[in-house]
């Protein structure tokens, strides 16, 4: 049977419109909030109003007896379910044990003291005001380096100092490269607190059978199977007998990289109670309760030459870690420092990184999670070393970039950065922006008085995690394909995406490798019970790790597929090619994917050696993180009168290697972007010194809105990743990496004519007209 | 967060300074008052209904008025917990006699005051947002000294519901 077979279009590289997007929009998608049992029973929960405070007695009578009230719990009931965990460990961390529920202190406004549990959410939040607390304050302290003063407060009382950790690492030789230096520029940066805000707060149903001993737990979570792990430990269950939904997750940014003490604390109800329980995170739950993101206070010295070439870095880093750690609390710090070179090929760094205990809430990874601190760090300093020495910031990086043909290039750190061409990025963005024609613009501003900015950040990041030994929980992803006997396509993935598009983009990698329309695969993650164990979404890994992982299991399929066509052709293995949907052998003879798999369960014809069924799983793991890399520049203006910034334009060139998706990889940038220009305009959480959160609501926690972004001009070099098989880099951070630095550099830039060398993030506009009352002062007196 | 601010009662120090120690005048100033009993020396249990933005609620609370100079100056103390979070205010009141504003040597007819304090707000209402609590709290004052110079012209009765609700 000879037969035609046509070409199919390649649909990896496509702008292909999301396939999850249909529920999305018509408002059908499941969300925890959406999950209805029989019988279900609601919970709130007390807080404590108090950054610091004694619990001398609660009374809980008075909630327990309100009608509809099932339950009431405080912390003397929870002691046999296991602490909140901490993945993360470091020489000598000093770990505080946080409990589910308080114990006899409370050391965060916001940490949890009781559950209430209702036939409805209202009686439960009735109930909770019922609770009387006999509250002894205590003086709190937020400011980490306060903290770190003699005399401060204790968050903990076993450890005076507030000192969780002193992490040290040294590259080089730094005494060396300031002993060479010609010149030194110091500067305190400040990484603000960031509160992280998905659309969809967290939530979690859990539901307790007796009989079959068995849990199933709906958790708004990034890492459904890691969670499963750990509740299952929290609540001393059999792991297989714990099965963890992430249903439709409504944004994460790291803030759902977590496990946190409600989803051990509603397992626990439902047990007690042998019903199932719902608890659905209110807004303001979410300001004081979810980890924070940054929290940075860095000390800056770059040394270098006159001439511009950077000889070493030095940081002490003081890490704002609140009152105890989350999953990865001190670990994202250790973050900052890997980065910490960017993508200069300067050989010494000296930092030292100072974990610090605060009455406020953990602060964990928050989209970049270290990455941006460091770079907003060495893009700083490489502007203000230009500066100083009256250099063109364009050209001072063109001066320190690892050269392209350094790659893989090991650098100060100790990272061994993949590929790159730095320069050709950087050319590019000058290029489209025409970086020549506006500073010849911004000489003419300046003289009509105008303060214009031209501000470039040229941006490395690690991503893809990564190799085990470098993650707390592996660093692989896993991926199975199961192919049905009609020749539909189910890919079950590891990762848990969350709004990033996998059910589309690896649709896309599967329909390319096995020759089927686009509609005939289906992506399941985010259940337990369905997806075999993986690691989940988080570090830009879901297509360099999962995709991958996927990649090699369509290459099982692809294999067992073309001895399945051979077989049925009748010749032999390796005498035929599977190429758009066919398998065909050298005389033109072929059939089709859809008939190999139907033969593959009819289970008549097998191939010598082989078996029915067309399923296979492959545990992929990469020898490497991928690091994409970029340049982002941003033309801005500052009004006079107001202090008020205007972005003129928004330029984005990235290199994140192969591109499966155009159309989500913008999506991925502009939301990143969004999320970068709000650090450095806009957002600041703020606690102030007896601990109460000052910004805990949309009115005065500075969320970016659409109406406030810019249009943003996006374009790319790819060099291709040669640590996994797509050459695939990452693109989920990439945005919010590239863009702090970029604004402030060119809001420095504008203001330099008035002798402003460095702002602090927020750049409000506030802000930026004290700066500019003082210094028209200076200028005055000059 | 400071509270300070200044304000004028149309009547001689000493007599604003008796209506300020007085805590039937009290209960009926505060806005948002619903009782305000004498507890001790110079202690007082303070009932207050209290609404700021979306939230509204009962507080629980004292009042204890220390190092009296009458009729110069005086400072008080404010606790209160609730619902919807706790508050607690410490602040000196200072009065001085006003003339006519013309000649320095007419009679005392008025009162200046002068506040300054020091408030500490937690709980939900902590989170509702600095700049309503700011505006809020500099309302609060200006109804009750308004409310004080009625009582003290004897333009007001006693109805205690006459206090309305703080923050309306």
């Amino acid at each position: 049977m000879t037969t035609t077979v046509t070409k199919l279009e390649k649909l990896v590289g496509k702008r292909i419109k999301r396939k999850e997007d249909p529920r999305l929009i018509t408002g059908t998608a499941t969300y925890v909030e959406d999950v209805k049992l029989p019988e279900l029973l609601h919970a709130a929960i007390l807080r404590s109003p108090h950054g610091a405070a004694n619990i001398k007695s609660i009374d809980i009578s008075k909630a327990a007896a309100l009608p509809g009230v099932v339950a009431v719990y405080t912390g003397a009931d929870i002691l046999g379910v296991g602490s909140v965990v901490c993945a993360a460990d470091l020489p000598g961390l000093r770990k505080p044990v946080h409990h589910i529920l308080a114990q006899d202190r409370t050391y965060f406004v916001g940490h949890a003291v009781a559950v209430v549990v209702a036939k409805d959410r209202y009686v439960a939040a009735d109930g909770v005001d019922l609770i009387e607390v006999d509250w002894q304050p205590t003086q709190a302290v937020t400011d980490p380096e306060k903290a770190l003063a003699a005399g401060a407060p204790a968050v903990h009382p076993e450890w005076p100092d507030n000192t969780a950790f002193i992490h040290n690492q040294e590259g080089g030789d730094m005494a060396q490269a300031f002993a060479d230096a010609e010149v030194v520029v110091k500067q305190r940066i400040v990484s603000q607190r960031l509160i992280p805000n998905p659309m969809e707060t967290r939530g979690v149903v859990a539901d307790w059978k007796q009989a079959d001993k068995a849990m199933t737990i709906w958790t708004s979570t990034q890492i459904p199977h890691l969670a499963r792990s750990i509740l299952a430990g929290q609540l001393g269950l059999d792991e297989n007998r714990v099965r963890l939904i992430a249903p439709e997750v409504g944004g994460g940014f790291g803030s759902k990289l977590n496990v946190y003490p409600e989803e051990a604390l509603m397992g626990f109800v439902s047990m007690k109670l042998q019903k199932p329980v719902k608890w659905i995170e209110s807004r303001r739950e979410n300001f004081q309760t979810t980890i924070h993101g940054r929290g940075h206070v860095d000390y800056l010295e770059i040394a270098a030459k006159r001439d511009g070439t950077i000889l070493g870095l030095k940081l002490k880093l003081i890490q704002d870690l609140g009152a105890y750690h989350q999953l990865l609390t001190p670990a994202i710090p250790t973050l900052s420092v890997l980065m910490m070179p960017g993508l200069y090929k300067f050989r010494n760094i000296s930092a030292q990184v100072i974990g610090v205990f605060t009455n406020a809430v953990p602060t964990d990874a928050y989209r970049g999670a270290g990455r941006p601190e460091a770079t907003h760090g060495i893009e700083r300093m490489v502007d203000m070393l230009a500066a100083e020495i009256g250099m063109d910031p364009a050209e001072i990086r063109y001066k320190n970039f690892a050269g392209k043909d350094d790659f893989p290039f090991l650098t100060a750190a100790g990272l061994t950065y993949d590929s790159g061409d730095y320069a050709a990025t950087l050319d590019k963005a000058l290029e489209m922006i025409d970086y020549k024609g506006l500073r010849e613009q911004q000489v003419q501003a300046r003289a009509e008085g105008k303060l214009m900015g031209i501000g470039i950040s040229t941006y490395g990041e690690l991503c893809g995690f990564g190799p085990s030994p470098a993650t707390p929980a592996g660093g692989w992803e896993s991926a199975t394909v199961k192919v049905e006997p009609s020749g539909k396509v189910t890919v079950m993935t590891g990762c848990s995406p969350h709004g990033q598009g996998q059910e589309t983009s690896f649709a896309q990698i599967a329909a390319d490798e096995l020759g089927v329309p686009l509609d005939d695969v289906i992506v399941l993650h985010g259940d337990t019970s369905i997806v075999q164990y993986g690691i989940g979404t988080f570090g830009s890994r879901n297509t360099a790790v999962g995709g991958a992982a996927l990649f090699y299991a369509l290459q099982d399929i692809r294999e067992k597929a073309k001895r399945f066509g051979a077989k049925m052709l009748g010749v032999e293995d390796g005498e035929v090619v599977l190429a758009d949907g066919h398998c065909t052998d050298s005389n033109g003879n072929s059939v089709t994917f859809q008939q190999i798999a139907g033969a593959a369960y009819r289970g008549i014809v097998i191939p010598t050696g082989s078996e029915p069924g067309l399923v296979a799983t492959r545990f992929w793991e990469p020898s490497n993180f991928a690091y994409p890399y970029g340049a982002h520049i941003i033309v801005s203006e500052v009004d006079k009168e107001t202090g008020q910034i205007e972005i003129k334009r928004y330029l984005a060139v990235d290199d994140i290697g192969n591109i499966i998706n155009p159309l989500l990889v913008d999506g991925q940038l502009h939301g990143g972007v969004a999320q970068g220009l709000g650090q450095a305009l806009w957002e600041h959480g703020v606690y102030d010194d007896d601990g109460q959160l000052v910004s805990g609501t949309f009115m005065d926690y500075a969320m970016p809105r659409a109406r406030m972004m810019p249009w943003i001009e996006s374009a790319h070099t790819i060099t291709p990743s040669p640590v996994n098989p797509l050459g695939a880099k990452g693109v989920g951070e990439a945005g919010t990496i590239g863009s702090t630095p970029a604004m402030v550099n060119s809001v420095v830039d504008a203001l330099a004519p008035l002798g402003v060398r460095h702002i602090d993030m927020p750049m409000t506009a506030g802000k930026i007209w004290k700066l500019m009352q003082d210094s028209s002062i200076q200028e005055k007196k000059a | 967060m400071k509270i300070a601010g200044t304000s004028q009662l149309p009547f001689p120090p000493e007599k604003a300074y008796d209506l300020m120690q007085d805590p039937a005048m009290l209960a009926l100033a505060i806005p948002g008052c619903n009782s305000l009993e004498k507890t001790g020396d110079n202690e007082y249990k303070l009932s207050l209904k209290m609404a700021l933005a979306s939230l509204s609620g009962q507080f629980e609370g004292k009042v204890t008025l220390t190092e009296p100079n009458r009729p110069y100056s005086f400072k008080m103390l404010v606790e209160g917990t609730g619902k919807i979070g706790f508050v607690k205010g410490e602040g000196v009141i200072k009065l001085s006699g006003l003339g006519d504003g013309i000649s320095i040597t007419s009679a005392i007819t008025a009162t200046g005051i002068e506040f300054a304090g020091d408030a500490q707000i937690g709980g939900s209402i902590a989170t509702v947002g600095q700049r309503m609590i700011d505006t809020t709290s500099k309302m609060m004052v200006k109804q009750f000294f308004k409310k004080l110079e009625k009582l003290g012209l004897g333009a007001e009765g006693t109805n205690p519901e006459a206090g309305g609700t703080a923050g309306e």
